[in-house]
């Protein structure tokens, strides 16, 4: 129990040091072009590892607070763009027993994912009007690539963590 | 038509359509101009702002400290040239507190009423960054001023540099910044700034309406052609707006060429503020707004 509400915190950490530490760790060149959305890659972690229905209302809950707490134009987008892409990636992937290699597939295809919801929604509410190459070339690669390497970074302890925990989810339902 | 009726007799997938539908009335409800947002917003907003204040404050010392080494070798010269700024301000002060001098008489012999004679006065109020937002389309910084300190929605905030964007939400104690980057004419949220070249007021007047995120250029339409306005000319909000005092600095005009439909031009602006590593921002508390 504890250590589930340590992951928690280190999930709402971890959204903290998105909108406040990364942003000095930027590079001014890539400025604009490295948008890091740490917490929904754990989250596509805890999808894969541990459940996806966990998973999805993570997603749900932080993609809110990302839109409640940057409100400029919409709440909303957020929230749905990764409750979404982290319930349909569980809902392929999910396997407590998946090797890395699949791990950082699904990593790929998440960023990916959630760049391009995100792009659709923007599209339809006639907030972007930036072409779809340039926004791939722009962000979602760049996007991609930091993603992956924070992905490689956390991958071995979140993993053993998330075990962990689904660990003691089994024995107590064994117990009852 | 069967087939449609067992696919949506798919319990995951009929969710999945209701969510979809929620999501979208969701967005497009918040998309639209509110007043001012319920207390469970201002609340996490509250006290998701206060613990990135702290994270925040040290991060940018510490970045800070870095910048500072590596700008070591220009401080002499910098050095000089603020000491040159510095006499010229000076001189320019006298000057310039005579012409205000002048100007409330003749204001004061005109009978302005009370609501002219305040309509471009303004004070800064300096609030520290506490979070960034880097999305493309919808970037957005938070700030440690809220509407207990006076914050309204739609003033306009300015770095050292120059105007960087819009108040574009307020909670008790924080409020959110849309910055000018995601200045857009379609987008229904977004303000076009009334805009003019300083030292032209009088000839010169454009509206400042949108951001280039390929080029990081502003795009200031409506200008005449008989306009005097130049490559060069610094950009300042002119005010006639009413949203916006006069005097920000927006940008300086790179090029200027004939607009969409041949009747009036358009001048790209480099915007003077950077939009990055923020540290503090002024927020520009205008006159309240009578209603």
């Amino acid at each position: 129990m504890a250590r589930r509400i340590v992951l928690l915190l280190l999930l709402f950490f971890v959204f903290i040091w998105e909108g406040t530490i990364v942003p000095w760790l930027i590079p001014d060149a890539m400025h604009g072009r490295l948008i890091p959305h740490l917490t929904y890659i754990l989250i596509l972690f805890v999808s894969i590892y541990y459940h996806r229905h966990t998973a999805l209302v993570l997603g749900l809950i932080f993609g809110l607070l990302h839109d409640v707490v940057f409100y400029g134009d919409m709440i909303g987008a957020y929230a749905f763009a990764m409750g979404l892409s982290a319930y349909v990636l569980g809902l392929l992937f999910q396997s407590t027993k998946a090797p890395y290699p699949l791990m950082m597939t699904v990593v790929l295809i998440g960023s990916l994912l959630l760049d391009h919801l995100l792009y659709g929604i923007y599209l339809v509410f006639g907030l972007t009007r930036e072409p779809y190459a340039w926004a791939l070339g722009h962000y979602m690669f760049p996007n991609l690539l930091l993603h992956f390497v924070f992905a490689l970074i956390i991958c071995v302890p979140v993993r053993r963590q998330l075990e962990e925990v689904a660990k003691l989810r089994r024995r107590a339902a064994e117990e009852e | 038509m069967l087939k449609l009726f067992k696919l949506l007799g798919n319990k995951k997938l009929f969710i999945l359509l209701v969510g979809l539908i929620l999501f979208i009335a969701l967005m497009g409800y918040t998309l639209t101009n509110r007043g001012s947002i319920s207390w469970p917003e201002k609340f996490t907003r509250d006290t998701v702002g206060f613990v990135q204040g702290v994270f925040y404050k040290p991060a940018s010392y510490i970045a800070g400290f870095f910048e500072d080494i590596s700008d070591l070798n220009g401080v002499y010269e910098e050095n000089q040239q603020l000491k040159l700024t510095a006499a010229q301000y000076m001189m320019q002060q006298a000057n310039y507190n005579r012409l205000v001098k002048d100007n409330e008489r003749y204001k004061e012999q005109l009978k302005f009423t009370q609501n002219q004679l305040a309509q471009n006065k303004f004070d800064l109020h300096i609030a520290n960054v506490t979070s960034v937002d880097n999305d493309e389309d919808t970037g957005t910084i938070v700030i440690d001023l809220g509407s207990k300190d006076g914050v309204r929605k739609d003033m306009p905030v300015i770095s050292l540099q120059g105007m960087v964007g819009i108040v574009s939400q307020t909670s008790n104690y924080h409020a959110t910044v849309k910055l000018l980057t995601t200045l857009d004419p379609l987008d229904p949220n977004s303000k076009a700034i009334a805009a003019t070249a300083v030292g032209k007021e009088n000839e010169s007047f454009g509206m400042v309406e949108s951001y280039d995120k390929a080029t990081g250029m502003l795009t200031m339409t409506q200008i005449k052609e008989n306009d005097p306005l130049a490559v060069g000319d610094t950009i300042v909000s002119s005010g006639s707006g009413g949203l916006f005092p006069r005097g920000m600095i927006i940008g300086k005009v790179v090029s200027r060429q004939v607009g969409d439909f041949g009747l009036t031009n358009t001048a790209t602006i480099d915007p003077s503020a950077d939009f990055k590593d923020w540290k503090e921002v002024f927020v520009v508390y205008t006159k309240e707004a009578q209603e």
